[in-house]
């Protein structure tokens, strides 16, 4: 690799926390945004998270006289950090993926487990019962949630037999499968849209934070800087689960389909990636609209051993039939 | 395993998003089941009562209409009931049934904001936005009639203090074509969602016998199948004149099993029925004056004069309600007022319904019979000197009420 | 699944909201600064909704009018009302009204009024404008 790629690359690491921050943020307001017109309320502002980010900064950081101090504050940083790293192997919209190797798809799922750990773990020194119930939860709903996504993730890196999320983006599935085999992507995508808001924790799987029963759960003797952190976290969550689903099914590209002008056109190159960039920005914001927003006021909040049922039971089924039915159609 | 206790302790409240007022129930969990919970009530006296004891009964009203912010009316009618019936005032003929259709109003408003509650207490909070967005519709009509969205000071002693005239049918009729329209749509949600069946089927039983032994209620008890509903047991206002009936889930096809999904049933159906009160009331209205003391310094003096104790029992939306009121002759002030909200028995109820359910079920059980601690929190026990809270058991106060007997019989009370 | 909760949410994205925007859609970051560029003309408010007939406002009183019978005071719940002895007339305190109309249903000469008036929060409860009479 020559000098200038890796300034480049240096240059890239550097940028992309700052912009998954704001597009997480951005989209966090989308989300708010939508839900509260979805219940017929006007909402609020769409910038409003940046004003919650920037008002929870200024706040005084409390440490509870029974928390464990460096445990307490290093848990949300750990949360925020393994999403930013993640996003270094995402493939961006027309962007290649920064850095990229073997394992990036294994890698991806360990880097999006941290957050929760992390959670959970800063939760259980918070010295609080909610946060250790909290805690409880969130390990039980992560255990549970992991098992459909790797399934999928599996499925799909065994379509291309590769792990390589540059391989896997770089042409859609959808065309190298036939009926059956979409039939068994399609139950594949209705498991993952459904692990979406349990890697989220958004209502019906929100059950670590409960506001109603756990009064915050997690998250309940955290506040200022550290609370920020942790809401940072969850922003650039969403955009690394939103883009992690697009990558693996929805890689297509604007200009795949048409392209702005023609080679005699100067600014052809540009126009065409910023198309695409756009075009990527309504891909995240329909997953996020339908894996997220949709769901999380259509549905109650699930008692936790239903949800660890529904992930364990009916989606593990779904995404297992869905791989039979991939596998088998490679094997005929 | 070894046969440590693994059980911890979790307190909910005084102060706890489960809660819409100040009441703390202690919870001990093994994991994630209820193993035991003890309610302690006593965070959200106000000295009401005193405060009553220290005006005249007429100034008394618009106090008694704040004792709750979602019962206004419930609690007016019974503090005017006693005292009419200490001082034997009777109401007006037609101030009974503007006070029925006042009262069913507000059972309407106070089911359909319970819904919302219950809604979001199981994480659902789309349906508290669409209910107490359809809510407003009969808030409206109070405030139409009354004059006011939640204070209505509509009631007076010897009757009410506006009238329902024909001018109003037309927008009476509608708000209740309005909520017999909406009543499918909220079936539909609340008895049909499948998530919110999830939650509300058989969580937080209360069997016909438990019910009984601990003298729940109001809807809470009626969703076991106990017959039991004030309006027809003892009729007061124009009930006497109308047709109902006890609502229970056996009525409409349902066991009665007494879980939170027939609490919502029961709370439901009673919005139809309020609403087919109401038509009666409109259809069946006397005339005459709405005030049988128009002139209330005539009042003032004939309520000086009286003499004798009074009581005012009525079907709170929240279940049986109780005030009782006691004049005293050449004293303007009330000699004694006790309340006794419908709350305070409901809440006995609370043990063997949490017993053995789950963490995330505590705050649709706690709500589940619609708990106002406002109504409910007439007294605290605090030591003077170190500021101690205390609460009497069972055998202290047994003790006491023997030496209080003791002491009426000797006449030295 | 609930199709059918979905169908009405997608629909009410569409649908005009139920909240009331009344004053403002937002709330300013600085209310003192929005509420005196209101005083001043410079910010206009969306409409209130409509009062009910008769509605309960701030009330008004007929200082001429009264002949000190001191019945109001009899009847007022919150004790807004206060007796001045030397001028036998009463004094009022917005602050501390409820609101329930008793004294001027008592009042013998109607000397009091229920007007329509509710924008009536102040930083000064003693001001003016917040004591009829004073």
């Amino acid at each position: 690799m020559s000098y200038e790629d890796w300034m480049v690359r240096i240059l890239f690491v550097l940028v992309l926390p700052f912009i998954g921050i704001f597009l997480g943020l951005l989209y966090k307001g989308f989300d708010r945004k939508i839900t509260a017109m979805m219940q017929a309320r006007i909402g609020p502002p769409i910038r409003q998270p940046f004003r919650d980010v920037k008002k929870l900064f200024m706040k005084e950081n409390i440490v509870p006289d029974h928390a464990v101090p460096w445990i307490f504050n290093a848990a949300p940083f750990f949360a925020l950090l393994a999403p930013l790293v993640a996003l270094v192997y995402l493939p961006l919209g027309p962007f290649e993926p920064v850095m990229e190797g073997y394992g990036d798809l294994i890698l991806l799922l360990y880097l999006l487990a941290i957050p929760a750990v992390a959670m959970a773990v800063g939760g259980l020194a918070s010295g609080s019962p909610y946060a250790t119930v909290g805690a409880q939860r969130e390990l039980v709903l992560m255990m549970s949630y992991e098992f459909p996504l790797a399934i999928a993730a599996v499925t799909i890196a065994w379509k291309y037999e590769s792990f390589s999320l540059a391989t896997i983006s770089s042409t859609p599935i959808w065309g190298q499968v036939g009926a059956m085999g979409a039939f068994g992507l399609f139950l594949i995508v209705i498991g993952l849209f459904a692990v979406l808001p349990g890697e989220l924790s958004k209502v019906p799987f929100d059950q670590a934070e409960a506001e109603t029963e756990l009064g915050g759960g997690l998250f309940v003797e955290y506040s200022g800087r550290n609370l920020g952190v942790f809401y940072l976290s969850e922003a650039v969550k969403m955009v690394v689960v939103g883009t992690l689903l697009i990558a693996l099914l929805f890689p297509h590209n604007l200009s795949q389909w048409y392209s702005f002008g023609g080679p005699e056109f100067a600014g052809y190159v540009v126009l065409n990636v910023v198309a695409d960039v756009l075009f990527f920005l309504l891909k995240l914001l329909i997953i996020i609209f339908v894996g997220v927003s949709v769901v999380r006021v259509a549905v109650a909040r699930f008692q936790i051993d239903k949800a660890s049922y529904f992930y364990w039971v009916p989606m593990t089924l779904l995404g297992l039939l869905g791989t039979v039915l991939v596998v088998l159609e490679g094997a005929i | 395993m070894s046969d440590k206790d693994t059980t911890y302790q979790v307190p909910i409240g005084p102060i706890h998003p489960a809660l819409k007022e100040p009441f703390m129930i202690n919870f001990r969990l093994d994991g994630e089941t209820i193993v035991d919970a003890e309610a302690h009530p006593g965070m959200n006296h106000r000295g009401i009562e005193f405060m009553g004891m220290h005006r005249n009964p007429l100034k008394v009203i618009p106090l008694s209409e704040r004792i709750c912010g979602i019962c206004s009316i419930v609690h007016q009618h019974m503090f005017t009931t006693a005292v009419e019936h200490a001082a034997g005032i009777e109401p007006t003929n037609r101030a009974r049934y503007i006070r029925t259709i006042m009262a069913e109003l507000e059972r309407i408003h106070s089911h359909v904001l319970w819904a919302g509650v219950a809604a979001h207490e199981i994480g659902f909070d789309t349906h508290l936005h669409f209910t107490w967005k359809v809510r407003e519709k009969v808030m409206d009509l109070l405030e139409y009639i009354a004059g006011n969205r939640v204070n209505y000071s509509m009631w007076t002693i010897g009757g009410v203090r506006r009238d329902i005239t024909e001018k109003m049918y037309p927008k009476v009729n509608e708000t209740l074509d309005y909520y017999e329209s909406l009543y499918k749509k909220l079936e539909e949600i609340f008895l049909g969602d499948p998530s919110i069946r999830l939650r509300t089927k058989d969580i937080g039983i209360l069997t016909e016998e438990e019910a009984l032994r601990l003298c729940g209620v109001g809807p809470t008890v009626r969703a076991s199948g106990v017959k039991k509903d004030v309006r027809i047991d003892q009729p007061y206002a124009a009930y006497g004149d109308l047709d109902l009936d006890y609502v229970i889930p056996s009525r409409y096809g349902y066991e009665n099993t007494g879980d939170v999904f027939s609490k919502t049933l029961v709370r439901l159906k009673e919005l139809v029925q309020s609403i087919d009160l109401i038509r009666q009331c409109v259809d069946q209205m006397p005339e005459g004056d709405i005030d049988s003391e128009p002139k209330k310094a005539v009042l003032l003096n004939k309520l000086k004069k009286a003499d004798g104790e009074g009581i005012g029992r009525i079907e709170a939306p929240r279940g049986e309600a109780f005030h009782y009121a006691r004049l005293k002759e050449g004293q303007e002030e009330l000699d004694c007022w006790k309340i006794r909200a419908s709350t305070y028995n409901n809440l006995t109820t609370y043990a063997p319904m949490f017993m053995g359910e789950q963490i995330a079920d505590i705050p649709i059980i706690a709500a589940c019979i619609d708990p106002c601690i406002g109504c409910m929190d007439r007294a605290e026990i605090v030591e003077i000197n170190s500021g101690e809270r205390y609460s009497y058991t069972h055998e202290e106060l047994h003790v006491l009420s023997v030496e209080k007997t003791k002491k009426i019989l000797e006449g030295s009370l | 699944m609930p199709t059918s909760t979905i169908y009405t949410l997608i629909k009410q994205l569409l649908t005009k909201k139920a909240t009331n925007p009344f004053p403002v859609k937002y709330t300013p970051n600085n209310m003192h600064a929005a509420a005196s560029l209101i005083e001043s003309g410079d910010l206009t408010i969306n409409p209130p909704v409509e009062l009910p007939p008769d509605f309960r406002g701030k009330l008004s009183y007929d200082v001429d009018a009264c002949i000190g019978c001191q019945l109001c005071l009899k009847v007022c719940p919150a004790e807004a009302l206060v007796f001045k002895s030397e001028e036998r007339k009463v004094k009022h305190y917005v602050s501390r009204c409820t609101f329930c109309a008793q004294c001027a249903n008592i009042c013998p000469k109607d000397c009091f009024e229920m007007t329509e008036e509710f924008l009536i929060a102040g930083l000064d409860k003693y001001s003016d404008d917040m004591i009829l009479n004073p």
